[in-house]
């Protein structure tokens, strides 16, 4: 009788197996969560160490100098490369400014302080790619976290000037979050500054455009951000191509939402200027 | 003298007639060289990554070692009676207890000089040079805290029942003040009253063994070497926590009944 009960328990194990695989399957790739082994063994707490290890990234590009969770959080993400575009290269030590360690409260603390590294600075000459494994790791745990797509790929094709890695990291970024218009708009920096190739660039930026007004029609709030980002990068894939009605289009659409109007009003004067000189544009 | 080293002598053949540090040695060695074999985005130059998490096996390993040694060589002398005619000898209760402590500690060094000449040879077939200055302070700071720890061992097994349950609280202990040992002065600081004394209280008590630990951060990163004025302090300091754990494990063992 136990024998008999036995059997049939293990039939209904294997038989349930069968029913529900395909569909759990079918579920798990639909939503683009691949089952790669740290998948696997982390399940869906993977999400909580895809954002310690986007911290740890950020910790080796800071060579160590980083708060702990006792420490009063100044969060800046310096690795996800805002300050490197917005201001050029960051790179070397700035000790002078206040950081999150403060004064030292006793005798301890301040000896303890000739123990680890605390002064700020930024990885540079190529030092770089530290941070890439951290990176890797965070994708494979959530393959939904943009952003660290966008900082490996920054890295990738400007300090390292591996713009092949880029892409391809980039391209599996995209096939896990197809709504990414911010994917497709660092795709196109791939093409555009590292590639020398502004028209696959503008092609990027146009789809990264669809998506992001396909978001805003849908009340979901894209960055406006991002939709400068793009017109510039049109502006940018125009002067290239040396296409001045295209530029003078796409300078009025900039004109429109980026912050610096009277720079782009200059810009479109002097595009109109070029235009009626003789033998100006090539269409 | 000669009872303690020739105690101490004792306690390092028996650590490797034991397996532990050969298989924790061959899993840390393992780990790091499938690690050290994965290429990320094609680069063959990232190390940082490798080197922390060897070195993070490393502790580990060490931690076990030191902790498992210290902690079951008094109960383990007692259990098997061999402690009779040990202090018959006659052995002095203290020669004992320096003996049982410099075997631990040598066998930690030992095991530290194997775990750090792979961990050197690793990061040098990788990064092309060999390990500066500060590779070697940190090794001398991970032996010195090790000190500290087989001192805290050796007392647990004379307060505590059963090695296992002196394994289970160093652990705690010593992890415990690795994470937030030294910040207990920033969680008093935004207490008051007697409790903002207490913490404070125990911020001073404790051994501060995160100093030790985080010169790991500059051997990874590359940073430069540490003062020799604080690695001597740092020194001093272990020395002192170490020479007063013994000091209180002796006062205890000395007034301890030893029947079963």
């Amino acid at each position: 009788m136990i024998k008999l009960l036995l059997t049939l328990a293990f039939v209904g194990c294997v038989t349930l197996v069968t029913l529900l695989d395909p569909p759990l399957t079918a579920t798990r790739e639909k939503s683009g969560e691949g089952a790669t082994v740290l998948a696997m063994l982390v399940g869906d707490g993977r999400r909580m160490f895809a954002n310690q290890f986007f911290a740890k990234a950020d910790e080796y590009f800071h060579s160590g100098f980083y708060p702990t969770i006792f420490d009063e959080q100044k969060k800046d993400d310096d690795v996800t490369g805002a300050e490197a575009k917005a201001g050029g290269d960051k790179g070397g030590k700035h000790e002078e400014e206040e950081t999150f360690l403060g004064q030292p409260r006793d005798w301890v603390e301040r000896f303890g302080r000739h123990f680890f590294p605390t002064v700020h600075t930024h990885l540079e000459n190529g030092n770089q790619r530290e941070i890439l494994p951290w990176l890797r790791l965070a994708a494979e745990m959530d393959p939904h976290q943009v952003q660290t797509y966008l900082t490996a790929s920054f890295w990738l094709r400007s300090a390292l000037n591996q713009p092949k890695e880029a892409e391809e990291f980039l391209r599996e970024g995209l096939r896990a979050n197809p709504d990414s218009f911010d994917i497709l708009i660092e795709l196109g920096y791939v093409y555009d500054f590292n590639k020398n190739d502004p028209r696959s660039a503008r092609r990027l930026w146009e789809l990264a455009l669809q998506k992001w007004k396909r978001q805003e029609a849908a009340g979901l709030k894209p960055s406006p951000k991002a939709q400068v980002e793009i017109l510039d990068g049109f502006v940018r894939a125009d002067k290239q191509q040396n296409d001045l009605p295209q530029l003078l289009t796409d300078l009025e659409a900039l004109k429109e939402v980026s912050p610096g109007k009277e720079a782009i009003e200059k810009d479109i004067e002097e595009t109109r200027a070029e235009m009626v000189a003789p033998g100006a544009g090539k269409k | 003298m000669n009872n303690v080293l020739a105690l101490a002598g004792i306690v390092i053949k028996e650590m490797y007639r034991r397996k532990d540090f050969y298989v924790l040695f061959v899993m840390t060695a393992l780990i790091s060289l499938v690690l050290g074999s994965v290429r990320f985005f094609n680069d063959e130059q990232i190390v940082r990554f490798l080197k922390d998490i060897c070195l993070h096996l490393i502790w580990l390993s060490t931690l076990v070692i030191a902790i498992t040694t210290s902690a079951r060589q008094i109960p383990a002398e007692r259990e098997s009676r061999t402690i009779f005619p040990l202090l018959a000898k006659p052995v002095s209760r203290w020669e004992l207890i320096a003996g049982k402590f410099f075997g631990c500690w040598l066998a930690c060094g030992i095991a530290l000089f194997v775990f750090y000449s792979f961990f050197a040879l690793l990061s040098a077939s990788h990064e092309h040079t060999w390990p500066h200055l500060v590779f070697y302070q940190a090794l001398w700071l991970h032996w010195v805290l090790l000190a500290v720890v087989v001192g805290m061992g050796l007392l647990g097994s004379v307060v505590l029942a059963a090695p296992s349950s002196t394994t289970t609280i160093s652990f705690i202990a010593v992890l415990g003040i690795l994470f937030a040992g030294g910040h207990l002065n920033g969680v008093a600081a935004n207490m008051r009253g007697i409790s903002a004394g207490l913490v404070y209280g125990v911020y001073y008590c404790i051994p501060h063994l995160e100093w030790y630990h985080d010169a790991r951060e500059l051997a990874i990163h590359g940073w430069g070497g540490i003062p020799w004025l604080y690695v001597a302090g740092a020194t001093l300091y272990g020395a002192l926590y170490t020479g007063f754990l013994l000091g209180l494990t002796w006062l205890l063992f000395r007034r301890k009944t030893l029947m079963l």
